[in-house]
């Protein structure tokens, strides 16, 4: 609380600070970035507490109030926005401000079909560029290079939250070409693509997994080898799963990588986010995510949701994210996560995360991606069981 | 961003729910983005009695809905069917260019409502 203090005395938002310290923050010692986060969360779930009414509603039904997180400890304490109430068709219940003061909706379309609409007004929409951008500079230190998009653009699908967070890489770059349009993939021009790149630029290759998945089987079949470069990074954003419920394996991905890209297990960095939150996860070198750490992750037992499962244990995730200024950023998501422990000689602190599923009871699973790659099978079987026709 | 009339209707809205019986329901949706809402209308004789909405989706898509259940309540379907295409769009005042999609899915609702009750009186 004393830095809070300290910050806000000299006329700082806090917030903002935290935002463009990411280094400094994982320098400094656990408990002093857990205190940190503590007066950031508390601050934050004032300012929900005081100005959304369904919010507070829920705070006083379990007689919680904004005094009693006096610790770290207390965190637990926050009454939790179960995911799912962002579909809802009432969620301009979630909004602690106006509608007026909104700069920006984006969602996420699992396998229901059914969007998870988040609103975010200029000052969260501020928070979240800084928070994303400083952890891309953080873990990737991109600043130039080419990158092959292997999904489809912002400006074909807008408001796609998945698709938003990885367009903001293009601007640290000097060219990028999204390689899906109008639902369509053609792999061969991908390759033409990384192909006329070679030579001038280190190739980044960004997308949702299957599809970055089914560039690779393209290359299998066509036992095609590519070598990148150095600097390349293959960067993975989105679900895991198909929407057949197939799993993709991350150790057979990473193989297939290293195998027909030609890339170094280090250059692969998947990255978890939501659309529902301003948090980002990006894995380091060795593959470990990373969580922002202006963000605190609280893994709760899935029978008992007022328990915190041990380091290590696989959990329910829970984000108390302060950065959230519209809706109040303490969320219970449907993902199923271990909070892994620093192994010896690791730098940092903050938390260090590793993604299992989506819970077994969840109604649905994936993000726009899942959609995607369900249209793109049913494109191809529909070609490769058309009737063919002599004109 | 949002004009008045789509801030009234998203964050009051008067129309949401289910009609305990409907004579029509439809549905419309974009499955690319998600938009998605599903109608319900009872009738008075050639007069619309009573309209609910559940939707899903942007704001002004939502806010959308509700202003179309306000609009066609006591009024028969010619005088809805009726409306020219500058009418319904000054339903949803000024928009701006990422809410356009919405007078498509206020038309699309004032087409769908003359189909639904044209295929079962057909």
């Amino acid at each position: 609380m004393e830095l809070y203090k300290t910050l806000e005395q000299a006329g700082l938002d806090p917030v903002k600070v935290a935002l463009s310290s990411v280094g400094q923050l994982y320098a400094m010692s656990e408990d002093n970035l857990l205190s940190f986060k503590h007066s950031l969360v508390v601050e934050s779930f004032k300012f929900h507490y005081q100005h959304n009414e369904f919010f507070r509603h829920a705070c006083d039904s379990r007689g919680v109030l904004p005094s009693q997180i006096l610790t770290a400890d207390d965190l637990i304490k926050i009454p939790l926005i179960p995911i799912h109430l962002f579909k809802a068709n009432d969620n301009h219940k979630l909004l602690s401000k106006g509608l007026n003061t909104i700069e920006l909706e984006m969602r996420s379309t699992g396998t229901s079909g059914i969007p998870s609409v988040s609103r975010r007004c200029s000052d969260t929409v501020d928070n979240a560029i800084l928070g994303i951008y400083a952890m891309y500079r953080e873990f990737l230190k991109l600043s130039k290079g080419a990158g092959l998009y292997l999904c489809p653009s912002t400006e074909e699908i807008p408001e796609m939250g998945m698709i938003k967070a990885l367009n903001l890489l293009a601007g640290l770059l000097d060219t990028h070409k999204f390689m899906v349009k109008n639902e369509t993939f053609a792999p061969e021009d991908a390759l033409e693509q990384l192909k006329g790149w070679g030579g001038t630029f280190d190739r980044h290759i960004i997308g949702p997994p299957f599809l970055i998945n089914r560039f690779i089987r393209y290359l299998k079949a066509t036992n095609t080898r590519l070598k990148l470069d150095k600097n390349t990074f293959v960067i993975t954003l989105g679900g895991w799963k198909r929407f057949s419920g197939d799993m993709l394996s991350r150790a057979e991905f990473n193989q297939e990588c290293i195998e027909y890209l030609g890339v170094r297990e280090e250059q692969i960095r998947d990255v978890y986010a939501l659309v529902e939150s301003n948090v980002i996860a990006i894995d380091d070198e060795n593959g470990v995510k990373h969580v922002s750490p202006f963000v605190h992750f609280s893994v709760r037992d899935p029978k008992n949701l007022e328990r915190e499962v041990e380091l290590g244990e696989i959990g329910q995730l829970a984000i108390l994210d302060p950065l959230s200024r519209s809706t109040p950023g303490f969320i219970l998501t449907e993902d199923l996560i271990r909070l892994l422990p620093k192994k010896d000689g690791a730098g940092g602190s903050g938390q260090r995360m590793q993604y299992v599923m989506r819970l077994p009871e969840s109604k649905e699973f994936g993000c726009c991606a899942v959609n995607l790659d369900k249209r793109l099978d049913d494109l191809e079987l529909e070609q490769q069981t058309a009737c063919p026709i002599v004109s | 961003m949002y004009n008045d009339i789509i801030i009234d209707n998203f964050s009051n809205p008067k129309f949401v729910g289910d009609l305990e019986s409907a004579d029509y329901k439809f549905e419309i949706g974009n499955p690319v983005c998600g938009d998605r809402i599903h109608m319900q209308v009872s009738f008075d004789g050639d007069y619309i009695r009573e309209s609910r909405f559940r939707a899903w989706g942007c704001a002004t898509s939502v806010a959308t809905a509700n202003i179309f259940c306000g609009s066609i309540i006591g009024k028969s379907v010619n005088e809805i069917s009726a409306r020219k295409n500058s009418e319904i769009s000054d339903m949803l005042g000024e928009l701006e260019p990422s809410q356009q999609h919405c007078i498509n899915i206020l038309s699309e609702l004032h087409r769908e409502l003359s189909l639904a009750v044209s295929l079962e009186e057909g």
